[in-house]
């Protein structure tokens, strides 16, 4: 086997973890977010707190705590679970912090507007906030993806089959020159992966300016 | 309270890791940035061949993870016969890191630089040179000081993948304590707790600087 | 047809509203000192003075998207202390009997003019989809933009957004219309534009109180002239009579700077 397929057998893994984790944080991201705006301060302080804490710890050690360090009765974490939860929660709190910018960045006079008509909070959360805040961040959350595929490469730390783990073991049985094949085809093959989710994200980008800004 | 004892005994250990942590972060920032600045004007540049090596440089190393380079330098040179130390391959795959990072962010701040200032300079007849260095520059910088310090504090977590080529730095000691007296559980929360504890205040430094910066815009 | 033909025929009933005692202060800040107000059915009154006098938060008190610290609203029966926990029945009904207009518009970007005209209509009154639109494109109509029906307010010219803004407001039946400087941001030619629906609006005897700089507006339109000045009302009246003859010499004042640029 040459070391492009041995690289590309981990492909499959490494698109699991990545849109797995991502489809966690995209939605548990939502009520974090609503906690993190809200006038409750003892809400939003606790919200801040999670957040903070989650990114403030290397992505590495949240994959070491949960497959090492969680053992409830019999219940262990296997790799790839604790690459997924890892990886999972990690994502929730980088998206709810972009959600939080991006209601922020929706103009006070949104919420006077609907506000002076009588829309109800929910309503004006939903149908006035929300619409606009996603297309203002949405280049933010392409953005996010395509760190995301780089980040699970750190599964392959907790011997997770991924493109990285790949490559490592390929190049182990590959003393020769042959042996550095692999680690830059996978940082090739990483920059290919990105390219798309960049494309959509610059139009997503320009786009977002035309309808919003005319 | 008998784990506090115990993790007071873990200290010692864990801060000498921290201590190599800290410094490989600081290596890859104090070397990394000047080279992003570099990179920077690069990739502004007219000249083709000048502008493409900046690209590379900057993609490759913004656009594979950063394991993937520290495995390059560390597994990967050495078939050609270039070895490096542990320590040495970490810092080098992670100027790459830095220089990459912290030149998008330089750029980004060069570019936000108000037209104006730009056409001012050429109104006043400046140089090229001057109206970069003194007039573009100073400002663009400044713009991009809470995107750089907060690409440091990514630096800093970015260490913790140094333990995969076996630098001994904090990860790496909580890994060898928990496999020795199987707690992984408390050293890897006693090591996340350090990382916490530098990231989380810095974090929020920067944060305030964002603030202040925005109203003095 | 006129605005009072749209409501089907019959007359949105004339209301006033009183204001007593408002005041309101921003941390040591006094931003508006003991305000009382009377607004009769069906009368315009324009509110003039210096920057920084109050005109704007007093005006956002009476809809309460600023919150004063004392005082009452009296308005359709219903008394309202702000200074005190608010009802949200009354709330919403004060939100229903009150229209406003922005001075940045504040269109929906992601709504096109008819959905911004249409929307709220079906979540505030309950309208079916069918009716809020027909009342939406009548309203559009009326103040000459029906062919902008699908466009989004990003591609309107700053005029035409804020007539469409009137259109949304009145598309909730309000009794009482506010207007915030309705025509700061838009340039002068482009303001005419939206003064004339503002006429036509106060000869269907819409009770409006407005917020402006637009001088002659004031003097031609309006039934009351309030000037504010340091927090204060220190002049109210008939608006040619102050004009000519202003009572107060800060009203003096400002009427020479404003009247001579």
């Amino acid at each position: 086997m040459d070391a492009f397929s041995a690289v590309l057998q981990g492909l499959p893994m490494t698109l699991v973890l990545t849109l797995s984790a991502f489809a966690i944080g995209i939605v548990g991201a939502v009520p974090l977010a609503v906690g993190l705006s809200s006038p409750n301060v003892v809400l939003r302080l606790a919200c801040r707190l999670f957040v903070d804490l989650v990114r403030g710890v290397p992505i590495i050690v949240w994959l070491f705590l949960l497959k090492f360090g969680i053992q409830v009765g019999t219940f262990k974490f296997n790799p790839v679970g604790a690459a997924i939860v890892g990886l999972g929660v990690v994502s929730i709190a980088y998206l709810a912090e972009i959600y939080r910018g991006g209601l922020e960045s929706v103009p006070r006079g949104q919420n006077e507007a609907a506000d002076a008509l009588g829309l109800t909070r929910g309503t004006t959360f939903y149908r006035v906030l929300v619409p606009q805040a996603f297309r203002i961040v949405s280049p933010s959350i392409a953005t996010y993806l395509t760190g995301l595929l780089k980040d699970s490469s750190i599964a392959s730390t907790i011997i997770v089959a991924e493109m990285v783990f790949q490559s490592q073991s390929f190049a182990r049985q590959h003393p020769t020159v042959e042996g550095i094949l692999p680690y830059v085809l996978v940082g090739v093959l990483y920059i290919v992966l990105s390219l798309p989710v960049a494309y959509l994200s610059r139009s997503l980008d320009a786009r977002m300016r035309k309808a919003v800004y005319a | 309270m008998n784990w506090l004892i115990e993790w007071a005994g873990y200290l010692p250990q864990l801060m000498s890791g921290l201590g190599v942590s800290l410094m490989i972060a600081g290596i890859s920032i104090v070397a990394g940035y000047p080279l992003g600045l570099v990179l920077s004007v690069m990739v502004s540049a007219k000249n083709l061949a000048v502008r493409t090596l900046g690209l590379a440089v900057v993609e490759i190393g913004r656009g594979a993870p950063a394991l993937v380079i520290l495995y390059l330098f560390y597994y990967g040179l050495p078939k050609f016969g270039i070895a490096f130390e542990s320590i040495t391959a970490a810092c080098l795959a992670l100027i790459w890191n830095s220089a990459a990072y912290s030149s998008e962010i330089m750029r980004a701040g060069m570019q936000s630089v108000a037209r104006g200032q730009h056409e001012a300079s050429a109104a006043l007849g400046l140089s090229w040179s001057h109206t970069f260095f003194r007039v573009i520059m100073p400002q663009g910088m400044r713009s991009a000081i809470p995107g750089l310090m907060g690409v440091a504090i990514q630096m800093f977590q970015g260490t913790s993948l140094a333990y995969a080529i076996a630098v001994p730095e904090l990860m790496k000691s909580a890994y060898n304590i928990g496999s020795q007296d199987f707690n992984y559980l408390q050293i890897f929360t006693l090591a996340g707790i350090c990382y916490a504890a530098i990231s989380m205040p810095a974090t929020w430094i920067t944060v305030y600087f964002e603030k202040r910066m925005a109203r003095h815009a | 047809m006129t605005l009072s033909e749209i409501a089907n025929g019959k007359l949105a009933p004339r209301t006033g509203i009183r204001l007593d005692n408002i005041s309101k202060r921003y941390g040591d800040h006094l931003v508006i000192d003991d305000v009382s107000l009377n607004v009769e059915p069906g009368t315009v009154t324009a509110l003039i003075g210096p920057s920084g006098a109050g005109k704007s938060t007093f005006l956002r008190c009476i809809n309460l998207l600023e919150r004063p610290d004392s005082g009452t609203i009296q308005v359709d029966h219903h008394t309202i202390e702000p200074g005190k926990v608010i009802n949200a029945k009354d709330l919403a009904a004060l939100r229903r009997t009150v229209g406003m207009v922005f001075q940045s518009f504040n269109l929906f970007p992601h709504m096109s003019a008819l959905k911004n005209i249409s929307f709220p209509q079906q979540k505030v009154l309950g309208r079916s989809k069918e009716e809020a639109d027909e009342r939406a494109l009548q309203l559009l109509e009326r103040v000459g933009l029906k062919d902008k029906a699908d466009q989004h307010p990003g591609r309107c010219s700053g005029g035409q957004q804020q007539r469409i803004a009137i259109a949304r407001a009145l598309a909730l039946d309000p009794s009482i219309m506010l207007f915030d400087e309705p025509t700061s941001a838009l340039d002068p030619e482009v303001g005419l534009e939206v003064l004339a629906v503002m006429r036509e609006l106060a000869q269907d005897g819409m009770t409006m109180i407005v917020v402006t700089h637009e001088m002659q507006f004031a003097r031609d339109v309006s039934d009351t002239l309030v000037v504010m000045a340091d927090c204060k009302i220190i002049e109210q009246g008939d608006p040619r009579a102050i004009m000519s003859d202003p009572q107060e010499d800060r009203t003096r004042r400002f009427l020479r700077a404003v009247l001579e640029r």
